[in-house]
């Protein structure tokens, strides 16, 4: 059989990816496509007819201060966390790399709240901010205390502890398999060249990291920007919708206020502020990569 | 040769492991926004995509199949509380009348599971929905029910366009709870409610309370539904004409602060304010620490409605409890009246996705509700809801719904306005939480619902 004909690369591409290629397309691709033509019709979710209203969607959705104020909001949050994230997992990783006693422990301890779903957690924490919080802080002061989820900026910072506990020890697995991946030799190499441990770390560790730097920020900021299931059982939005963050108000939009197309269009809007700013963190990330 | 044969079962093998690996993964996927309709912004196109998927893997959505077998009567449930009752009631109607029922629950807006439920073609044979609902999907999605007998028998059915679609479930009133046994305890007087209509008595009694030392004896309930959707939407509802008064308010022609009733219900609600027990966290307070507070009598007073009782009977709970109109100083007699009426509404599905067979299932099942012995039973004994028919007659079993029944009885009922646009709620409770909070004042807050209003797309009917 000739190996270069059209045919046999067609066959042996679609025995291979076909199936996966099909779902995606049923799963994803077109769904996508249907719910790009959603934006150009006023539908309200359970009617019969969609009337077609060009434009007039994006125009809403340009002129919605809420979906704005929502989606600066989502930025902010999703800056601090990304921040947050990385930082703390990337010392979770160093410290169960450095060969601590009890290491594999500490790893499971740390990635466990990644495997609580992110709405159990979300009660989770809303009790713990809202009673025991506030009666170690009645214990202490001897008044009462309100709840950090009751004031606008505490309950931002509510959103951003939860999420960083949450993310940390899922992004910690990459760093700690990122730490692996750097050759003993090298690292040895560079002591005895006279380099101290921070500098090995700066010059010769961090370096051949990148590759896991980049990962953990697109798997973070991605997941910060389509924050939904903790910000509804944390905050459901309150207090006064001051946390209501871009996907809680797309959801809302669509389905609580029944502009179904409008919501859809904001969706879009969101999905395409996400891509930009992931390509290009990517595409930064990847431009300066080392190989080992 | 042998080599080739070998490599190409090992792709076949790759591929169909991988294929299956996927099929799996989509078949959770599909079961599960069906089933709980995940709360998810883009559940519908999901479900929608996922039906391809569901049809190639057999096990996928196991409900899917069921719904479109026979005689199958499914009944989506949007009372929360009475889940567990309709689940017994289904098996024992099952048994009974030889119908397989099948109850659904979803706790998404109402509105949005049934937009999944439709998106993917299997609508529910008989929906429980809320009355604006009934006025969105009537004309195209519900059964023309003005033939049915018990029409006739009640007075909360929801018509469009004088046909008949929404069959009342129950009767529901909003006003301020009280637990008598509370306030008996320290004025040593029984409580009789009517005694304390005006906004003065009220504080007086207040007052009363705190030197008797209940220090705070009000809970006000920080939900925006609580506050945007019963006690704001009391404003609009205390009159003659609420829709002309609504219009106003859209045109701006009225200002909600030049609004008498609305300056009226907000002195109440400022007594209310500052007699609450969370006053310096009024927005963390949670609802079930506050209804359990009343139900043990720590406080006396809550602002809600009989559908509470879900909440508070699972406390330890205080003998003399119910319900009394909203104190004001007013002679108009809006203080002699809970608001209220026709709550939760089932409608029977239209399209061709449901057989004849299955919604005259539905139409029986409605008869049995209001006719039959068993149905009244499970209305007003098991789910302890109070029936919107006059031909029953079984007594109310919690004190807040014997309460409301006594008030609708007697003609006291004000009622609810339907029309409020979807957005009402959260944007204007959102505002009143403020208010609560003491991050804005009255003239801030009537400011807000000013600019809401102006800028609202009033619903059509």
């Amino acid at each position: 059989m000739d190996k270069t004909k059209m045919s046999y690369k067609v066959s042996q591409f679609l025995m291979f990816a076909g199936p996966a290629v099909i779902l995606f397309c049923g799963t994803v691709i077109i769904p996508f496509i249907y719910g790009l033509y959603l934006t150009f019709t006023s539908w309200d979710g359970v009617s019969k007819t969609k009337p077609f209203v060009g434009l007039a969607n994006y125009a809403a959705s340009f002129s919605d201060t809420a979906y704005w104020q929502a989606l600066v909001r989502t930025v902010i949050y999703s800056a601090f966390s990304v921040i947050l994230i990385n930082v703390v997992a990337f010392l979770l990783a160093y410290l169960v790399t450095s060969g601590v006693k009890g290491q594999n422990f500490f790893r499971a301890g740390f990635f466990i709240p990644n495997l609580i779903g992110g709405i159990v957690l979300g009660y989770v924490w809303k009790f713990v901010f809202n009673r025991a919080f506030v009666a170690i802080g009645e214990a202490i002061s001897g008044g009462t205390v309100p709840s950090l989820l009751s004031t606008t900026g505490g309950a931002m910072f509510c959103l951003i502890l939860v999420s960083v506990w949450q993310y940390a020890g899922y992004m910690m697995l990459i760093y700690v398999a990122g730490f692996m991946s750097v050759p003993e030799s090298l690292k040895e190499a560079a002591l005895i060249d006279g380099c101290t441990p921070s500098q090995a770390m700066k010059n010769v560790t961090v370096p051949l990291m990148r590759a896991s730097f980049v990962q953990c920020i697109f798997l973070s900021i991605t997941r910060c920007f389509m924050v939904y299931d903790m910000n509804l059982s944390l905050t459901k939005g309150e207090p006064f919708n001051s946390s209501v963050m871009a996907a809680m108000h797309v959801y809302n939009q669509a389905f609580t206020y029944k502009n179904y197309g409008t919501g859809q269009a904001e969706a879009l809007i969101l999905f395409v502020v996400c891509a930009i700013v992931g390509v290009t963190q990517v595409y930064i990330g990847k431009k300066g990569e080392v190989a080992a | 040769m042998a080599n080739k044969i070998l490599r190409k079962l090992t792709g076949i093998t790759l591929s169909a492991v991988l294929a299956a690996g996927m099929l799996v993964g989509c078949g959770g996927g599909a079961a599960a926004p069906a089933a709980d309709g995940a709360a998810d912004a883009s559940a519908p196109t999901e479900a929608a995509a996922t039906e391809a998927a569901a049809e190639a893997s057999s096990d996928a959505g196991s409900d899917a199949a069921a719904s479109g077998s026979g005689e199958m009567l499914t009944i989506f449930n949007s009372k929360m509380e009475i889940q567990d009752q309709m689940e017994a009631m289904a098996e024992k109607y099952s048994e009974e009348k030889g119908v397989d029922v099948e109850v659904y629950y979803s706790s998404d807006t109402v509105a949005a599971h049934l937009s999944t439920r439709y998106a993917s073609g299997e609508p529910y044979v008989l929906s429980m929905v809320d009355a604006k609902d009934i006025y969105s999907l009537a004309a195209e999605h519900a059964l023309d029910l003005s033939d049915q007998d018990w029409v006739k028998d009640t007075s909360s059915a929801i018509a469009v366009d004088g046909k008949t679609y929404g069959f009342p479930v129950c009767v529901e009133a909003r006003g301020v709870i009280y637990n008598a046994d509370a306030i008996k305890a320290i004025t040593g007087k029984d409580f009789v409610p009517a005694d304390y209509a005006t906004l003065d008595a009220f504080s007086a009694l207040l007052d009363e309370l705190k030197a008797g030392g209940m220090e705070t004896p009000v809970g006000i309930m920080k939900e925006d539904w609580s506050l945007g959707a019963h006690y704001l939407a009391e404003v609009y509802e205390q009159r003659e004409d609420p829709d002309a008064f609504v219009k106003a308010l859209n045109d701006g022609s009225q200002k909600i602060e030049d609004d008498e009733k609305f300056n009226s219900l907000m002195d109440t609600f400022d007594v209310l304010k500052a007699n609450n027990y969370a006053a310096a966290s009024a927005i963390s307070a949670e609802r079930e620490v506050t209804e359990q507070k009343l139900a043990e009598g720590e406080i006396a007073f809550m602002f809600g409605g009989n559908w509470d009782w879900s909440v508070i009977n699972a406390y330890d709970y205080s003998e003399n409890m119910g319900i009394m109109p909203v104190p004001q100083n007013t002679s108009d007699g809006t203080n002699e009246k809970l608001v209220g009426g026709g709550s939760k509404y089932f409608f029977i599905d239209s399209s061709d996705k449901v057989t004849d067979g299955q919604r005259q299932a539905a139409k029986d099942f409605l008869n049995w509700l209001v006719y039959e012995e068993g149905g009244q039973n499970f209305l007003v004994t098991e789910c302890a809801l109070v029936p919107a028919f006059s031909n029953i007659t079984l007594a109310v079993a919690d004190p807040l719904g014997a309460s409301v029944k006594e008030y609708a009885d007697a003609g006291k009922l004000i009622d609810n306005y339907n029309y409020l646009p979807d957005d009402h709620y959260a944007v204007l409770g959102a505002a009143f939480q403020k208010y609560l909070a003491d991050q804005s004042d009255r003239a801030g807050f009537a400011g807000e619902i000013d600019k809401y209003w102006t800028s609202a797309t009033l619903a059509e009917h």
